[in-house]
């Protein structure tokens, strides 16, 4: 598969970088060479130095032998232009991130009018990410997985002493359940039976819904079943408005502190029930004449991490529930596990998981970045001529990077063991490394383009 | 520094080398002669050195520029030295540094030879001798990036050290289809230079070693007097135009492949590369006409024809002995030794973008005595060159000027004259072999002494890897310790 990235931005480098591990050919396009030669230092991709927006640049690139266009410059606008200029020129598909809520109003025109396939709103995903966790009532991270019979969540143990210095194979309580990883020290480890859990581990356990929300009351993590009702947003950018509007409609009340005039007269306007309070989110005192402590949940997504971190981390110590912060940079993400703060959301990891799922289309039901990306879960629907069909899994041959966390079959949940079959129309959840996933593919789709020549010259 | 990973990415090289020593074998085989032994001999201590250092060292992914630096430099290294083993083994070439020197000269394309007597040798060594030249030309490391899927991005930081110019890119985005492509343009090209020759006449085992000198643009000849000795005009003829060929950026013909002939023609490396060659072409044909006493301008446009794209494509066959020619050719001849052929072709120099890039940039030297505050980019094809770069091109300039020097110093400690110990020097490090005067193209480079073969043999690694990316390798920062993965102890 060939893709063109236009914008080389956090995005643009995170798409690339992931595709580069699933084994498609990535061209990125940017105007700014200083930032092309580094990226070409790092990843595996053709990097060009061009204008996206000019026609004869993108002819001169062969547009039309993509399978798909990403424009992911910082303006909407160019974005469109792009993504329409490079539909007339024959590109099979286009993606293209839009921003600016008025325009998302009017998505069905923009898609069928101006030739874009499909449009990428880190903003609004987060914001619906966030929505998704705010209405479940455990209070811990999860994906959910075949319609919600499955969920993943991640445990940081601390010092916990039911579960730390155990092997996993002596654990108690966590029948139905399996570990597929362990990060420890910012490394995704797999774990076999005899690994030993450490202090300040976090885990990551598959499994049925019911048997995971059980699995809180064993080892005494909090789990208080609290209907969430108040919300605090810190930070009145798209993403707190989108989460707002969402979270109105769900009968939340909902607060958003605005440092900015201007903004919180947009937002009063726009917003039905929601209270904007123009102040700075960041100062205490504001918070607690506004009652910090009754709120049920708070989120910070200004624009700032270190703002949305501390403020989290100042909620949770004021006994809120759920707290949300959304971090930016990648970089923080092996830190901000270990804090006390309930979940924290990048949005260009939740965009890269949305476009992968786009791209893997059809039988792939939903990916999930873990960690920095370090690993994925996959949920697939198996077709008929995969090759992983009717063998014991312990006879698939897969790498140990690759673990199936479970398998819904006509709607009954198994945790697999080594004897389990699988079978045709079967959703499986997998979890991979990052390192494994071309091998992932390849046992989802079995390629067979015709013997040793074409594996080692094709494609040209 | 990641010591595990760069001495596992060398062993998997020795383990390729091994390999590509297998047709010598063969050859020495089909021929019946003697040295197969020697090549037997190389290929299993070769490739067993390759695979236990493979084995006992593990690759976990880290290649960063420092590694891939260390890779290629020691890469060409090591590769010399058991390249050399075939020639020791089978008593061809005794001594152990002229050994060295003449595989150094093959690997790094510059057909330097220090054998007197080459017609002497057997079939296989001699094979191996010229084969050298195919593989160094594109590169043995980019060969073995396309062999091996588990570099990666690692690969890159290979690639981009190990190939001529002062840019290199990929052409498509993996860079181990980079590798494959430009190997495919590579053999085609081979493939139809020796039909060519076959019908021209020439013997099929001739055709096949000549090929690999021009299109590696080596020159290691298997005749006393090079090409000399084959009388026919469409021989040097299809010989001028293959090394003209060879001297082109690679990636220009994946463009023709692909219907951009546009481009192509709109390249400025490419019309200074041929209008240089042209011009050179008309001035020595000129001045040679009346003093070498041609029947017709027609030989004497021929002659000159395959002297000037042997020598500034820095392949370094012969036809006639162009020591022999009036001064001023002789010195149009030692100044397209420096110029060189283009980027990212086989051929060694300074390179055509370069000189490109060095004349823009004094001319803009120029305008901004007249107008001070102009804004003056320096462009090619229409894009604008960073200013890093061309820094980078005028002290890789200086520094190329400056190894001259001090080389010809060296060299001339052998009571050598003036003009062959200039000559040598830049012959070696432009990658070009023959000079003038005692390292002319009738004789050969066996009359200098050990330091200054020595010497020679140092230039002509760091012509072909183009200086920066050897000499770093003396500066101790990046020789810091940064693990030492050996297999098995993780976790």
């Amino acid at each position: 598969m060939k893709v063109m990235i236009v914008g080389a931005g956090k995005l643009g480098y995170r798409l690339a970088e992931v595709m580069n591990h699933e084994n498609i050919d990535v061209t990125l396009v940017d105007m700014n060479s200083d930032k092309l030669e580094r990226i070409s230092d790092h990843l595996d991709v053709l990097t060009v130095q061009a204008n996206g927006i000019q026609i004869g640049a993108l002819k001169e690139l062969d547009v039309e032998s993509y399978d798909l266009l990403i424009a992911a410059t910082n303006s909407d606008e160019v974005n469109t232009l792009i993504c329409t200029i490079a539909k007339k020129l024959n590109c099979k598909r286009t993606i293209a991130r839009i921003r600016n809520p008025e325009f998302i109003e009017e998505l069905d025109f923009v898609k069928e009018q101006l030739g874009i396939d499909h449009i990428i709103n880190p903003d609004l995903a987060v914001a619906i990410e966030i929505e998704r966790y705010i209405s479940k009532t455990y209070n811990f991270y999860s994906g959910d997985f075949a319609k919600g019979k499955v969920s993943m969540v991640d445990f940081h143990l601390g010092n916990s002493n039911q579960l730390v210095g155990k092997k996993i194979k002596d654990l108690i309580g966590f029948e139905g359940l399996l570990i597929t990883a362990i990060s420890r020290n910012g490394k995704l480890i797999i774990p076999d039976g005899s690994t030993e859990l450490k202090v300040d581990d976090v885990i990551h356990v598959i499994g049925k819904s019911k048997n995971i929300n059980s699995l809180g009351d064993h080892f005494g993590i909090n789990m208080n079943k609290k209907e969430t009702k108040k919300v605090m947003i810190l930070g009145g950018g798209n993403i707190g408005y989108y989460l707002a509007q969402r979270l109105e409609k769900l009968g939340i009340n909902v607060t958003i502190i605005e440092i900015d005039k201007d903004r919180c007269e947009y937002l009063a306007e726009k917003l039905e029930h929601t209270l904007v309070i123009c102040g700075d989110g960041t100062d205490i005192d504001l918070l607690s004449e506004e009652d910090l402590e009754s709120y049920d949940a708070f989120v910070g997504v200004t624009g700032f991490d270190e703002s949305n971190l501390l403020m989290a981390l100042v909620a949770k110590q004021s006994g809120i529930n759920k707290t949300i912060a959304k971090i930016s940079r990648l970089n923080y993400v092996h830190i901000v596990e270990k804090l006390d703060i309930d979940v924290a959301l990048n949005p260009i990891n939740i965009t890269v998981s949305n476009v992968l799922k786009y791209i893997k289309g059809g039988k792939v039901v939903s990916v999930s970045l873990l960690l920095g990306g370090e690993g994925e879960v996959t949920e697939i629907i198996v077709s008929k001529n995969s090759p992983i069909i009717g063998k014991p899994i312990a006879k698939l041959g897969l790498p140990k990077g690759i673990i199936i966390g479970a398998i819904v079959h006509d709607g009954e949940v198994i945790i697999p063991n080594g004897r389990s079959i699988i079978q045709e129309n079967d959703r499986i959840i997998v979890f991979s490394l990052a390192s494994d996933i071309p091998m992932l593919n390849k046992l989802i789709e079995p390629v067979n383009k015709g013997g040793i020549f074409n594996e080692f010259w094709g494609n040209h | 520094m990641n010591f595990g990973v760069i001495i596992n990415v060398l062993g998997h090289l020795l383990v390729v080398e091994a390999g590509l020593m297998i047709p010598s074998l063969l050859v020495a085989l089909y021929y019946g002669s003697y040295d197969w032994k020697a090549i037997l001999l190389s290929i299993i201590m070769t490739g067993s050195i390759g695979f236990m250092m493979s084995r006992i060292f593990k690759y976990n992914g880290d290649i960063q520029s420092k590694e891939g630096l260390a890779i290629v430099g020691f890469g060409w290294i090591l590769v010399s030295i058991f390249g050399a083993l075939p020639f020791i083994f089978s008593d061809t070439i005794p001594s152990w540094v002229d050994a060295f020197f003449e595989t150094v000269s093959g690997f790094t394309t510059t057909g330097a030879s220090i054998v007197d007597d080459i017609e002497s040798f057997p079939k296989g060594v001699l094979f191996w001798r010229s084969f050298t030249h195919w593989i160094g030309g594109m590169g043995i490391l980019v060969f073995t990036v396309a062999l091996l899927p588990m570099l990666g991005i690692g690969g890159f930081q290979i690639y981009k050290t190990e190939s001529p110019g002062p840019t290199p890119d990929r052409i498509v985005p993996r860079v181990r289809d980079t590798a494959k492509i430009l190997y495919t343009i590579y053999t085609v090209i081979t493939v139809v230079e020796i039909v060519l020759l076959v019908l021209g006449g020439m013997p099929l085992y001739d055709s096949v070693l000549h090929t690999f000198g021009t299109v590696g643009t080596g020159g290691f000849g298997i005749k006393a007097n090079s090409i000399g000795y084959y009388q026919s005009t469409y021989i040097h003829l299809v010989i001028a135009i293959f090394m003209t060929l060879s001297g082109i950026n690679f990636s220009l013909y994946y463009l023709l492949v692909k219907g951009k002939w546009r481009e192509v023609i709109r390249n400025s490396e490419l019309k200074f590369y041929l209008g240089t060659i042209l011009l050179s072409v008309i001035l020595i044909a000129l001045n040679i006409y009346r003093p070498m006493k041609y029947s017709n301008f027609g030989t004497a446009l021929r002659d000159s024809f395959f002297q000037t794209s042997s020598i500034i494509t820095t392949t370094g066959y012969a036809t006639v002995d162009f020591d022999k020619w009036p001064t001023f050719s002789k010195v149009i001849l030692f100044a397209l030794m420096f110029i060189g052929g283009c980027a990212g072709s086989t051929a060694g120099g300074i390179k055509n973008i370069r000189i490109v890039i060095l004349l823009k940039s004094i001319k803009r030297e120029l305008y901004r005595i007249l107008h001070p505050r102009a804004v003056i980019p320096i462009k090619i094809d229409g894009k604008v060159i960073s200013s890093n770069t061309v820094a980078g091109i005028s002290s890789f300039f200086a520094l190329f000027i400056l190894v001259f020097i001090v080389s010809t110093m060296i060299v001339s400690l052998d009571e050598v004259d003036f003009e062959s110990a200039t000559s040598a020097v830049a012959a070696t490090l432009g990658n070009i072999g023959p000079a003038f005067g005692f390292a002319g193209p009738s004789r050969s480079y066996s009359g200098f002494s050990t330091l200054s073969k020595m010497v020679m043999t140092v230039c002509m690694l760091l012509g072909r890897l183009e200086i920066f990316s050897l000499m770093i390798l003396f500066n101790p920062s990046i020789w810091k310790y940064e693990g030492f993965s050996k297999k098995n102890n993780h976790h």
